[in-house]
């Protein structure tokens, strides 16, 4: 009995101290720490552009840092966010003391980054989120810059960026319509899930809207994750509405495009759905999500930059399907890290800093800059415009995802058109033809 | 000087026959001295943070069995008081700019008002309508959340809190050493005759109105107390991550709690904690397995169900101590009489 | 307006209505509130899809393959993890929670968290009074009516289905009458399974297939059941259309309010409880107050 107790207090301390005891690795290799929802499709997306990015410069011999040459060494960390923000932190924490990784990129959902933010910053190691869109990321920069000047964003560029292009995109499909079928004054629904980043677009379309000559037939505010959305379209068409701009980041966007399709409900669906970025949006929708157009990063036969084929086509042999636009890590990695590290030849991250917040470069998704706020301070936020990133706009036509935006399009009276590579005209859908053409 | 030799003389009599005696009170002096000493040994930070979160979730846990293990008010929707705690402290520091060992206290109390609004409507329900019921609260409260975000954050959540103290050591002694002293006190209301009727009640509402007691007036001081010590874990949480989301009402987090308790061993105080210490960590250890870790747990878990309904603390303790058939005592089981009557232990 | 509130209410509430009655139906007879209840649903779903997917087959296959399959999982894991447990309600509960879980992790596992869909039983629309309906929910609503008729059928004219009343209503006694309660116990977890499964044929085309599909039914799910009365199989089927009405309402009334739903119907269920807290038709035993 005596030795059943011991083995007791024995079993509970091993468990304390397994947890404790793990040797520290070698450090002649830059590690570099990847952190997302490991389990779901964007924190894929990140781990496999760091992979192709890491293996590529590794197979060239490495990073020069000063006189010599070190490899990159990738840390795998699941941060678990959408189910779970206490493990985001957990695991962030113990890439910074445990696994002692000299950058980290990642992040996805923007309350976990917030958190994560706050431990990468008091451990001063640079963090590059590539998949949060949230401004607030990037204003605490500027209200705080000597804590916070370590993150900067990766992508995508921020929401109110992702709203002004979305507003773009959906004038463009308006002057289609209005074009070809005739339609006096376009109507359009907002429809916009009910979360954090979609509540300030509410008043932002209130107002622009009519700006651009159009009217609002309604606002609905369906939830995140509502699976029947039937309700909401009937009064949308009850509504006559033309137009039907979207901002859904989570799984509606599926149940909305479908249940659209098949009640042939006689309006285009424009604005962002991230859902309907993905390649398997096509089989969730059984083939109904035909015609949705949505702000997109990648695509296969699109191409912003010189950059871009080579990337997408070495993923898509690589890894079989198009990348999210959370796989930007490999550009973060391969035009970004270590670039500044061969010309700043150290790792030290406060000299990386003041050498990446004013630099440009080309990558796969555009050009990255860094902006200021209009105060002049730093925001280590992503550029907006053309020459800049702009993002692109995507359409699926029958069972492909093509990209049909910037095409023909000047982003003020005197700027020049601008088309990417690739980029093809929009469709409208059939039964939408039918309804209007009377 | 003569006054402290006898306290000190007192102190360490007490230690010998109270403590030294039972091996489940020696494992629990023990595991306290290794908590407070592991700072001693290494100061990984990683490791900290798990402790920290570890005891946080230890006071929730106790919380929880104070309500549902010893009052049998089965309470699956425990979060909200978290929740209400975190937001309550989180608020609190962020608009009024109270320093957290304030607002932590003020948030609580918040969850004790919360802990009255709910135990109201649940006065008049038993068993899995209560169970039920309670698990709706949170939820209605995160729809609350959502609705006004200007105020709450939205599914952001409120950040910027300020932490407790600079260093994670100090934030390490802190939140242990509030862990113990809660917890104490919780197994002291046990205790005492609050206690016996919390478990009496438990046992037969009907035979404790029908002595007297007004049950209502009982049932509601379980919920505000219970809310009080898990607002107060929220609090700390908040301050802790500094940062309070809708993260801390989902039902996961209601679930989660009742897991711990019921794998300790309800109606104890110490087996829920404990049952905290050993899962907690264990989620984290089975982080080498990304893909299978939740499975494995769930699967850890039906497996101890199996073994041991009454709960894994209670199946070990009743392994190493066992009763005296006369006077009720708890001895070590490998004696052959009782330490106290002296009756044949078989 | 009004038409679309009431052919709303009336798809969501037999939604509702078929996975409350299996719910009901478990815990009148063997007392368990059986938390994995919408898991086994989902792995219906899953069946169906992985069907329907990957050997292209119609989703009725689907469904006659998922059905039986579902069944004797249920029972199985019943048999192997509840049913030794049986006496220790709290740890019943807990160990439905974590087999739960369990068979979300494993469907994670197996499937990736990626969202799927599966085609419907009939394809189309047609349109009643001005609202367009699936034809998939009007095989919902018919489901529903149906499989009430036939459990009815069942309970009220069939030797087990006296079995389990008699179990429902006294385990004891029944026992005593020389009925095995256990094995009364075991069938009727896989009439509820099976009912699960089944719901998760005929309610899955309308939605998204996934491993976190469980979690938002079962609560609606609980709500119905309270709100009617646990063990009482019509009081679940009224109530399942009472919630879905009011969800129906605060989507069409209150537009920019539609993510409330959930929580109104919660609320409701709550002021219902106040003040009858054994739920609209409840059977509350002597002993068990």
């Amino acid at each position: 009995m005596k030795n059943l107790k011991l083995l007791l207090v024995f079993f509970l301390a091993f468990f304390l101290i397994t947890t404790l005891c793990f040797p520290a690795w070698g450090a002649k290799t830059i590690k570099i720490g990847v952190i997302g929802p490991m389990q779901f499709v964007q924190g894929k997306g990140h781990w496999n552009g760091a992979v192709m990015a890491a293996e590529e410069i590794n197979a060239k011999g490495g990073v020069k840092v000063g006189d010599k040459m070190m490899k990159i060494e990738l840390v795998k960390a699941d941060s678990n966010e959408f189910l779970n923000v206490t493990d985001a932190t957990n695991a962030m924490e113990r890439l910074m003391s445990r696994d002692r990784v000299d950058f980290v990129i990642g992040g996805f959902r923007s309350e976990a980054v917030l958190a994560m933010q706050d431990i990468a910053m008091e451990y001063k190691k640079i963090f590059i989120g590539c998949g949060a869109a949230h401004n607030k990321l990037c204003t605490r920069v500027a209200e705080d810059y000597d804590t916070y000047k370590y993150f900067f964003r990766g992508t995508p560029i921020n929401s109110s960026f992702l709203v002004r292009t979305s507003f773009i995109q959906m004038a463009t499909v308006a002057g289609i319509m209005k074009a070809k079928l005739g339609i006096p004054k376009i109507r359009v629904a907002v429809v916009a899930e009910k979360a954090m980043w979609a509540d300030p677009l509410i008043p932002a379309c209130k107002g622009f809207i009519p700006k651009l000559g159009h009217e609002i037939s309604g606002i609905w505010r369906p939830s995140p994750v509502a699976t029947d959305v039937m309700a909401e379209l009937s009064a949308i068409q009850r509504a006559n509405t033309h137009i039907i701009l979207t901002f859904f980041s989570s799984s509606v966007g599926i149940p909305f495009a479908r249940q659209a399709g098949e009640l042939k409900i006689p309006a285009a669906l424009v604005g962002i759905n991230v859902e309907a970025q993905k390649d398997g949006f096509w089989q969730a929708t059984q083939g109904q999500g035909n015609y949705v157009m949505t702000l997109n990063t990648y695509n296969r036969d699109v191409e912003p930059t010189e950059l871009t084929k080579p990337f997408i086509d070495k993923y898509v042999k690589r890894f079989g399907e198009t990348p999210t636009y959370t796989a930007n890590t490999y550009s973060v990695i391969t035009y970004n890290i270590v670039p500044v590290i061969e010309m700043t030849g150290t790792l030290d991250a406060d000299r990386l800093v003041k050498v990446m917040e004013t630099r440009e470069y080309l990558d796969a998704a555009g050009k990255t800059g860094y902006m200021k706020d209009d105060q002049g301070r730093h925001l280590h936020d992503l550029k907006w415009g053309p020459g800049y990133q702009t993002s692109i706009g995507t359409q699926w036509q029958d069972g492909k995802q093509v990209g049909v935006w910037p095409y023909k399009w000047k982003a003020s009276k005197d700027a020049p058109e601008v088309t990417y590579k690739g980029v093809v005209p929009y469709k409208i859908a059939p039964w939408i033809a039918e309804a209007y053409k009377k | 000087m003569d006054l402290i030799r006898y306290y000190i003389r007192k102190f360490f009599k007490l230690i010998k026959t109270e403590v030294f005696v039972l091996p489940s009170r020696m494992i629990v002096l023990l595991f306290f001295l290794m908590l407070l000493a592991l700072p001693l040994i290494t100061d990984d930070p990683y490791s900290l943070r798990i402790l920290i979160l570890t005891s946080i979730f230890a006071i929730f846990a106790a919380s929880w069995d104070l309500l549902s293990g010893f009052t049998g008010q089965m309470n699956f929707g425990h979060a909200l008081f978290f929740g209400v705690g975190a937001y309550g402290a989180a608020l609190l520091n962020l608009h009024f700019h109270i320093p957290p060992w304030a607002s932590i206290p003020l948030g609580a109390l918040a969850a004790v008002l919360a802990g009255l609004i709910i135990g109201i409507p649940c006065l008049r329900l038993r068993g899995t309508y209560l169970a039920l019921t309670t698990l709706a609260f949170p939820i209605i409260l995160m729809g609350i959340v959502f609705a006004i975000p200007e105020v709450t954050g939205g599914e952001l959540g409120i950040s910027g809190i300020d932490r407790l103290v600079r260093s994670r050591v100090a934030q390490y002694y802190i939140t242990v050493i509030v862990m113990v002293v809660l917890v104490t006190v919780m197994w002291k209301i046990t205790d005492s005759n609050i206690g016996i009727i919390f478990h009496a009640i438990r046992e037969d509402e009907v035979a404790v109105r029908a002595s007297g007691i007004n049950t209502t007036r009982y049932k509601l001081m379980a919920f505000c107390l219970s809310g009080f010590f898990a607002g107060m874990a929220g609090g700390l949480y908040a301050h802790f991550m500094r940062i309070a989301g809708p993260s801390t009402l989902e039902v996961s987090m209601s679930f989660q709690v009742v897991i711990w308790a019921v794998f300790g061993g309800v109606v104890t105080i110490w087996g829920p904690v404990g049952a905290v210490f050993i899962l907690f960590p264990l989620l984290e250890f089975f982080r080498f397995w990304p893909e299978y870790r939740m499975l494995l747990f769930a699967i850890v878990i039906l497996l101890i169900l199996l073994f041991m309904p009454q709960g894994l603390l209670v199946w070990i303790r009743d392994k190493i101590e066992s009763e005296c058939p006369r006077c009720k005592i708890r001895n070590v089981a490998t004696r052959k009489n009782c330490r106290i009557c002296d009756a044949s232990m078989h | 307006m009004f038409a679309d509130i009431i052919i709303t209410s009336l798809i969501n509430g037999s939604t509702y209505a078929l996975l409350a009655i299996g719910f009901s139906l478990i815990f009148g007879v063997a007392r368990i509130v059986n938390i994995a209840h919408t898991a086994f649903y989902m792995v219906a779903a899953f069946c169906i899809f992985f069907v329907t997917h990957h050997w292209g087959f119609h989703p009725i296959v689907g469904m006659l393959i998922a059905v039986p399959l579902v069944t004797l999982l249920g029972m199985v894991t019943y048999g192997i993890f509840i049913a030794p447990i049986r006496e220790h309600e709290a740890a019943v509960l807990i160990g439905t929670i974590a087999l739960a879980m369990a068979l979300q992790e494993v469907m994670l596992l197996i499937f990736t968290g990626n969202y799927r869909s599966v085609p419907p039983l009939v394809q189309g629309y047609f349109t009643i009074i001005g609202v367009k309906v699936f034809y998939q929910q009007l095989i919902t609503f018919v489901a529903a009516l149906v499989i009430l008729g036939a459990l009815r059928l069942l309970l009220m004219k069939t030797r087990l289905g006296l079995a389990i009343r008699s179990t429902a209503q006294d385990r004891e006694v029944a026992n005593l009458m020389g009925m095995n309660e256990s094995r009364v116990a075991l069938y009727t977890v896989g009439i509820s399974i099976a009912l699960a499964g089944f719901t998760g044929a005929v309610i899955v085309p309308l939605t998204i297939v996934e491993p976190f599909m469980w979690l938002h039914p079962l609560i609606m799910m609980m709500a119905v059941v309270v709100l009617g009365g646990l063990g009482s199989i019509k009081g679940s089927f009224v109530a399942a259309y009472i919630l879905g009405f009011a969800e129906a309402a605060v989507v069409f009334l209150i537009p920019m309010g539609a993510f409330l739903k959930g929580s109104v119907a919660l609320s409701i269920m709550i002021l219902v409880l106040l003040i009858r807290p054994e739920g609209l038709f409840g059977i509350v035993f002597e002993e068990e107050r």
